[in-house]
């Protein structure tokens, strides 16, 4: 079947390459005051208007097109349109430098026609966050966050208040593929959840894919989120940074070589500690609250063909009572990469990339000592190909070797303390995958984006592997030698896209996409917690499966200036992981005894409509959606509603610009409340009141509703700095949003019970940030 | 590692300094009349009882009809077996029985046409060496008290322990299960954490402790984490894996017992 698949896929592929004599337009496309490459901008010509191409993660595009005279459109949002006239009689390259808009100080942004590529484009359910209206979206304590901005997007659902995590089209928080510059950050949370890992200093492009997964993305069953720093700006030494409520940031960059090589450095720390410093209590003064980040990153290109980039990141969050207790948990990833342009149509990347994330507890009191670690560590190589090869078809095809270093956790003790010394095998396997896809346009009207992504789990020795039966009880256990394969899994994932062009303006498009998971993250608890534990898929846990299919209409008004798309999508979820009454997961070698498995199944609708130009400009996006799974043990077998079904989710986003200096943002969210299990009736165990339940998740939180805004004053100009401020205010009309609601005998009426609902940020919470440039 | 419970309720304080609470009305379906069983028998010879109720809607008083004109009785492997007698109704007592170390009892219990059944393991005792108090972890500075249980695990062996804690002759309302996975043979200083009452100098406080069998731990331990208002909201709640068929209200139980009693200073 697979062969088969493949076979004809080149089949389709290479016919076409004997067709007409061409001439290919290259290069790569930047900021023309930074130097930084520009992800996603758009090449058109004038004289063909079906044909066009976008630049690719490192700002390379190439296309091909038949000998005449040309006029080529470079657009990017928020930059110029550079028009270049070409006599194309050879392949030629041009390396086009953008200006943007705010360099060039215009405050009405609607100077060119903007495009329309997400109409004609044959990719769907896909988001892009405009780094600029990140910076505009009023946030939490002023700690700008693109998590909780794609969390404005239709289809993409916040996991709750002050929780970074986020729900796609249904799909657990563990089935997001988050990744920094190609590398994995398993834990994009800091301090349990309210901030996240990702300073947007420091971020250059940010896409979320909800649906429609392109072959060369995979591992996670609901989405992946892309996010890519900045390269460092490679004509000037600039410095900026912010001074907020609970943290200050600076960044730092410039040219290496100029015009060659740049780098970046950006830092985010935390400042609530002084203030424990400060304390004249000594176990406050010995106490830590902090986080912070660092993300690096350098760059060197040799020539037009060849270009090095190095990048990393480091973060970290402290917590620790004086002699009492402690907790830090973090990640670090690197990436190293290569571009190659093996000719002005084929382009290479060669990838090595290395993650971690760890955590330790520390318990400093003496009869409780004890200190656990755990951490999970990847290293990944991979080749990725680009071959622009005709007009008409475009190639990407690859491959990625992927190893992980599982340590589910130890526990180091002392001689006095209650707990014995204890550790569990660390699990190695390998997660492969092969992927090839064709972007075909067919004709004027009718692209399909189609692929085949083969992934493969391997997991190896040393160690002692168990298998268990439905009730958890021990069947086999076999010891293995290191390096000897122990369990493996191949899975063929086909990714199909078309789209059909009605007119300039609407299309029609509809995707299937089939992704697997081969690493799970077990965790009994919804919040964002450090003790985060990895599984492979193995002799008992088999590969998560989603099928997805999705379709929808896509629509520009008024000369793109506003656009609008609705999408549906039904998803069937296979070997989804739950777990038994009592699960202790932490430290515990026969975890995997009690997992037990069911299915689910999502469906949604999901519409936006956005005004992307102008003063003022924003969106309004809707979702109306339903997420159940059956487990055999957990309501007599029939569907529940997951923790993350939401029937309504609303939000709206404004950005106001009133003149130069000031601009003003706004953001609603209005959303059904998560399913929870309520007690429907109650006894009495052990001389204490004891709740009865009927269902799981048969009930609702109360919906959720918010609102916050935010104003920026830009500061007067200079010729040497600049600066801003920023004001916010989170939960404007001091709603209180329900988090928690508890049961218990009633503290004022005796003999009776009562519900009790917590609320966190029940009140405004304003904020102020001063921000500087030079 | 149950010391990580402290860590989620130190970061629920975290949340807590910014949060706020109030008791709200909620439409609760209406579950009652489903039968619920708790028996208990221990080492110690005396009366033990086996107590039939039925459960009632959340929005009721906590007061729990009793089931009465039940056959209540227990075997043991060794051929012995006990009649329970009603009295006062819904509460069957068997006047001596000291249940011993290893043997499997059996409950059967017959009402409404229906027969249920249970076993249980006796465990083995291990002995409560003593009962401390200390500043709770939870007030550094004031004056609340923590308690503390000391013992020493007997090596080699999985040992599940229940804790009930009494201040002032009332019962506290936490659920108290732990097991030596990651204490094995060690004397073990722990903890009685809870919330739930503060507990200050001059309390008497009582703590009883029983070896359990693992099914009843399991049942327990289930109950102890969903007490846990842990952020965001841990587990879902469910009833307890009870060890009755016909699935039931409730679990039989066979477990040592031994109390001690201290004024906390």
């Amino acid at each position: 079947m697979g062969k088969t698949l493949l076979f004809t896929l080149f089949l389709f592929i290479t016919i076409p390459v004997f067709a007409q004599k061409k001439f290919t337009i290259s290069g790569t496309i930047d900021d023309a005051s930074t130097g930084e490459k520009l992800i996603g901008a758009t090449v058109k010509i004038k004289e063909l208007p079906q044909d066009g191409t976008i630049t690719n993660s490192y700002g390379f595009y190439s296309i091909s097109v038949p000998a005449g005279n040309y006029t080529l459109l470079y657009t990017y949002i928020g930059y110029s349109t550079v028009e270049q006239l070409v006599t194309l009689n050879q392949s030629r390259i041009y390396n086009i430098s953008l200006h943007s808009k705010s360099e060039l100080n215009e405050v009405v942004i609607r100077s060119n026609k903007p495009n329309n590529d997400n109409v004609t484009s044959p990719q769907m359910g896909q988001e892009k966050l405009n780094m600029a209206q990140v910076n505009n979206v009023p946030v939490l304590l002023g700690e700008k966050d693109i998590l909780k901005t794609i969390s404005l997007l239709p289809g993409i659902k916040s996991a709750g208040e002050g929780n970074t995590g986020f729900y796609v089209r249904g799909g657990a928080s563990d089935q997001n593929l988050i990744l920094l510059d190609e590398a994995t950050v398993y834990n994009a949370s800091h301090f349990f959840g309210f901030f996240s890992t990702f300073n947007s200093d420091a971020i250059k492009d940010v896409s979320i894919y909800k649906g429609g997964m392109p072959a060369e993305y995979g591992g996670r069953l609901s989405s992946v989120l892309d996010i890519k720093m900045n390269d460092g700006n490679n004509k000037d030494y600039t410095v900026q940074g912010g001074l907020g409520l609970i943290s200050s940031r600076i960044k730092l960059e410039g040219p290496i070589v100029k015009n060659k090589g740049s780098f970046m450095i950006s830092a985010r720390r935390t400042y609530i500690d002084f203030f424990l410093h400060a304390s004249s209590d000594s176990t406050l003064k010995g106490s830590s609250l902090y986080f912070y980040d660092l993300n690096a990153k350098a760059n060197y290109h040799f020539d037009d063909k060849n270009a090095l980039y190095i990048s990393g990141y480091f973060g970290k969050d402290v917590l620790l009572l004086k002699n009492t207790f402690g907790t830090n948990w973090g990640n670090s990833t690197g990436t190293i990469r290569f571009n190659h342009l093996f000719n002005n149509r084929l382009f290479s990347n060669t990838s090595l990339v290395f993650s971690n994330y760890n955590y330790t507890i520390q318990d400093f009191q003496n009869s409780n000592y004890f200190k656990a670690t755990s951490q999970i560590t990847d290293v990944n190589f991979k080749e990725d190909l680009q071959y622009s090869m005709t007009t008409d078809h475009t190639l990407k095809f690859g491959l990625n070797i992927l190893h992980h270093t599982i340590a589910p956790g130890s526990i180091t003790t002392n001689s006095t303390s209650n707990f014995n010394n204890e550790s569990v095998e660390e699990r190695y396997g390998y997660e492969n995958a092969a992927y090839v896809s064709d972007e075909w346009r067919l004709n004027n009207k009718l692209t399909l984006l189609y692929g085949i992504r083969l992934s493969g789990l391997f997991l190896l020795g040393p160690g002692t592997f168990k298998t268990y039966d439905a009730a958890g009880t021990t069947l086999t256990a076999q010891t293995y030698a290191s390096g000897s394969l122990v369990k493996d899994y191949l899975n063929l994932e086909p990714r199909f896209t078309a789209s059909y062009l009605l007119s300039d303006h609407s299309s029609i498009k509809a995707s299937y996409n089939r992704n697997t998971q081969n690493i799970h993250l077990l965790s009994n608890s919804t919040s964002s917690t450090p003790t985060d534990l990895y599984v492979l898929s193995s002799n008992n846990i088999k590969p998560e499966i989603a099928d997805q299919v999705s379709t929808g209409y896509f629509a520009n008004f008024d000369e793109n200036a506003y656009e609008f798309s609705g999408e549906i999508y039904y998803k069937w979820l296979q070997n989804q992981i739950d777990y038994k009454d009592g699960a202790q997961l932490i430290v515990n070698p026969d975890v995997e005894s009690l997992l037990t498995y069911g299915t689910g199944r999502a469906y949604g609708m999901e519409l936006f409509f956005k005004k992307k130009f102008g003063r003022f400009n924003g969106w309004v996006g809707y979702t109306l959606s339903r997420t159940e799974l059956k487990f055999a043990a957990i309501n007599n077998g029939q569907y529940f509603p997951a923790t993350q079904d939401r029937t309504h989710d609303i939000s709206v986003v404004g950005i106001y610009q009133l003149n130069k200096r000031w601009s003003f943002s706004s953001d609603f969210v209005y959303g059904t409340g998560n399913a929870v299990t309520f007690p429907t009736g109650k006894y009495q165990i052990g001389g204490l009141t004891t709740f009865s339940y009927s269902s799981r998740n048969g009930y609702r939180m109360p919906s959720a509703n918010r609102l916050d805004i935010g104003a920026t004053l830009e500061g007067k100009e200079h010729k040497k700095y600049h600066s801003s401020w920023t004001f916010g205010i989170y939960n404007v009309y001091a709603h209180r949003d329900p988090y928690i609601i508890t049961f218990r005998d009633s503290k004022t009426v005796p003999n009776t019970t009562e519900a009790v609902e917590t609320s966190i940020f029940a009140t405004r919470i304003p904020s102020i940030t001063w921000n500087f440039k030079f | 590692m149950k010391k990580i419970y402290i860590y989620a309720l130190v970061s629920m304080f975290a949340i807590t300094a910014v949060s706020c609470t109030k008791v709200i009305d909620l439409k609760l379906a209406n579950d009652s009349g489903k039968l619920v069983i708790e028996g208990n028998i221990t080492n110690v010879n005396g009366p033990q009882y086996i107590v039939l109720s039925r459960n009632v809607p959340f929005t009721s008083t906590n007061t729990y009809p009793p089931v009465s004109g039940a056959t209540v009785t227990v075997s043991d492997d060794q051929g012995n077996t006990y009649p329970f007698l009603e009295a006062p109704a819904g509460t069957y007592t068997a006047p001596s029985i000291a249940a011993v170390a290893d043997r499997t009892y059996k409950m059967t219990v017959i009402t409404g046409g229906v027969t249920y059944t249970a076993t249980s393991v006796m465990p083995a005792a291990v002995s409560l060496d003593s009962v401390t108090s200390k500043t709770s972890n939870f007030d550094p500075k004031g004056n609340r008290r923590g308690i503390t249980v000391h013992l020493q695990d007997p090596p080699g062996i999985a040992n599940q322990y229940r804790f009930v804690l009494w201040v002032n002759g009332v019962e506290v309302n936490t659920v108290f299960a732990f097991d030596d996975e990651f204490t094995d043979g060690r004397y073990v200083n722990g903890d009685l954490v809870e919330n739930a009452t503060d507990i200050y100098a001059g309390d008497s406080v009582r703590v009883e402790m029983q070896c359990i069998d693992k099914p009843i731990y399991t049942y327990w331990v289930t109950l102890m984490n969903q007490q846990r208002d842990s952020p965001g909201g841990g587990v879902a709640p469910s009833n307890p894996p009870s060890n009755i068929s016909p699935a039931c209200l409730g679990y039989f139980s066979a477990h040592t017992t031994q109390t001690l009693n201290i004024v906390v200073n």
